[in-house]
């Protein structure tokens, strides 16, 4: 490389690293500015701070919902163990869920960066671009900060998959053993998981197929053995609450638009990954990582059309593109690709520069594809220059926008505003001597009441028949709920109907760009 | 050391998926065939798994002529 050229390239190179390292500062503020907010920001993450509570207290979170508190949850228990000590120490709270999710992707993207600095040639600088990209990705800045298994699924996902990649070849017996143990980690955090276990047994199979079925014997055998355990220790809700109710309705259209919105945002990274799988596939050895992103792309991609699912179901993808991508833009510095005689090309030497000048701009154009950021504070002099104007809110800029349906309508940063909204929720169950039903669990904690009913769990197992709900309608029939706050309407139709019938809609708080309906008992006719 | 063991050839791997494909785009056009009251013909996800499907039987038949190249 002439001195222009490498003048050219560590300038351009420079400009990269502090377009992604912006992205890192966003992600950062986010998560800082997320982080004490003690209710719901994505709805559904009370409920996992309240099964931490149950993991603290010894108890099992899938529990039968015909009893009071008809509460149930259909996720594995790892996230919320890991959780619980915290419980032990704070009571129920959001900030550390979120602060574990948050440490999570930052552990997944630095085994990113290692994975392409041990597997590519050893390239510092784009390794660490590679582990940088994960954090700009849209979809893991929504879903890291919050208080969710997910991120630490993929964590544990990554972590497994590097662990394995190194191992295996080498036949290097316990970092085999560290790699599948992880990936039951993975699977014990979240069943999506299952799609990783699988990658990575194909891959085992294909390289070295007599020790795969030892290997795969074990995995299987020590999986199943806690499967069972779960199952007998909840005296069978594990399998109706975490396995059937988690059977839902797929959604083409929704499934359609976030693999279109996937591209979009990460086809910088994706194509590079492709050119990179295309070349194992015919001219060397596959790699764990092309055959794990081609299976996490594929199978989460046709999984994130379920009810309930979404982006984050991509987010395993992307940090297979982030290795694949940065594995090929480490080779293609280093000049390290081995083609057969007839595909050679004439100064290899060109081939080197042409990648010192373009993989930046990849990087920059990744990084102004998923470009998120506030556009008003600190932040109104940048948006200006960037020419960047609020889209999804009137002070936030998301290049993802909410268009697609699946995609989480979340990143904006909250405001003093959302606090006393959910303050003024709480005051108003405090102010009530009777058990509380509310949609979400950060009211009813905060308050220090019981959690009472997981709607959506309810409405999946109404729709597989497991859920009758006698009891509940009948507290509802008789009002025995102080008030209601509604927002979603996810409860099964059984229990709306019921509410519409016993209490009325009396006031609307508005919290965190949605409306939260409260209800109270209506005046009943005693003729 | 890898290199003495048994290893799966890019023409096995070729064979795999090019059956794969195949037995699964018939299955998956069988769909029709055996639900007759399904409403809509062929839809969206059918053809994309159909696509899928030839793209992997594709994708084999391309392996095959690799010979005992490790896949």
């Amino acid at each position: 490389m002439s001195g222009a050229t490498r003048r050219a390239y560590v300038l351009l190179m420079t400009a990269a690293s502090a377009a992604l390292l912006f992205s890192f500062l966003v992600y950062i503020l986010f998560a800082a500015n997320l982080a004490r907010f003690p209710y719901d920001y994505d709805q559904g993450e009370g409920f996992e701070v309240h099964d931490s509570v149950l993991f603290s207290r010894g108890a099992l979170p899938y529990r039968d919902t015909e009893t009071y508190p008809f509460y149930a949850s259909n996720y594995p228990p790892l996230f919320h163990m890991m959780a619980a000590p915290f419980v032990w120490l704070f009571g129920p709270a959001y900030w550390y869920g979120r602060l574990l999710g948050f440490l999570g992707s930052l552990v997944s993207a630095a085994a990113i960066a290692y994975a392409v600095y041990r597997d590519g040639t050893r390239h510092k600088w784009i390794a660490a671009l590679s582990g940088l990209a994960f954090l700009s990705s849209n979809f893991v800045y929504h879903i890291g900060p919050l208080f969710r298994q997910h991120t630490m699924m993929v964590t544990f996902e990554t972590l497994a998959v590097v662990a394995l990649a190194g191992a295996v070849p080498r036949r290097d017996k316990r970092g085999i053993a560290l790699g599948l143990a992880l990936l039951l980690c993975a699977g014990y955090t979240k069943q999506l998981a299952a799609i990783t276990a699988l990658a990575a047994i194909a891959w085992m199979f294909i390289r070295q197929p007599a020790r795969a079925w030892t290997w795969t014997l074990g995995f299987a055998l020590v999986g199943a053995a806690i499967f069972l355990w779960l199952n007998i220790a909840s005296g069978g809700q594990w399998w109706n609450q975490a396995i059937v109710a988690n059977v839902n309705v797929f959604m083409v259209e929704q499934a359609l638009g976030l693999f279109n919105l996937w591209f979009k945002l990460h086809g910088f990274l994706l194509i590079p990954a492709a050119l990179l799988f295309v070349y194992e596939l015919y001219l060397e050895r596959l790699s764990l990582y092309s055959i794990w992103l081609v299976a996490a792309a594929l199978l989460g991609g046709i999984a994130s059309g379920t009810w309930g699912a979404g982006d984050s179901y991509f987010v395993t993808s992307v940090a297979a593109a982030c290795i694949l991508s940065g594995i090929f833009f480490s080779r293609s510095l280093a000049g390290a690709w081995r083609f057969p005689r007839a595909l050679r090309f004439n100064p290899s030497s060109k081939l080197t520069i042409a990648a010192a000048l373009m993989i930046p701009l990849v990087y920059l154009g990744y990084a102004r594809a998923t470009l998120k950021m506030p556009t008003d504070g600190a932040f109104r002099p940048l948006a200006a220059v960037l020419g960047v104007e609020g889209n999804v809110r009137e002070t936030f800029f998301d290049s993802a926008t909410f268009k697609v349906g699946g995609y989480a309508r979340i990143g904006y940063f909250l405001t003093s505003a959302d606090w006393a909204a959910g303050a003024e929720i709480v005051e108003l169950i405090q102010a009530s001597d009777k058990p509380v039903l509310s949609e979400e669990a950060g009211f009813t904690l905060a308050a220090g009441r019981d959690v009472v009913t997981n709607p959506t769990q309810l409405r999946n197992l109404e729709r597989a028949g497991l859920f009758k709900g006698e009891q509940l309608l009948a507290m509802i029939e008789r009002q025995e709920f102080g008030l209601i706050v509604l927002r979603a309407l996810f409860y099964p139709p059984s229990v709306l109907g019921a509410i519409g019938r016993r209490y009325e809609h009396t006031q609307t708080i508005h919290m965190n760009g949605f409306d939260y309906i409260i209800l109270y008992p209506k005046a009943l006719d005693e003729g | 050391m890898e290199s003495q063991e048994p290893t799966v050839s890019k023409r096995q791997l070729g064979i795999a998926l090019a059956l794969t494909g195949t037995i699964g785009f018939g299955a998956i056009l069988a769909i029709d065939i055996v639900d007759v009251g399904r409403p809509g013909g062929i839809g969206p996800m059918q053809s994309l798994a159909l696509v899928i499907m030839a793209a992997t039987a594709i994708v084999g038949l391309t392996l095959m002529p690799l010979g005992d190249a490790p896949a």
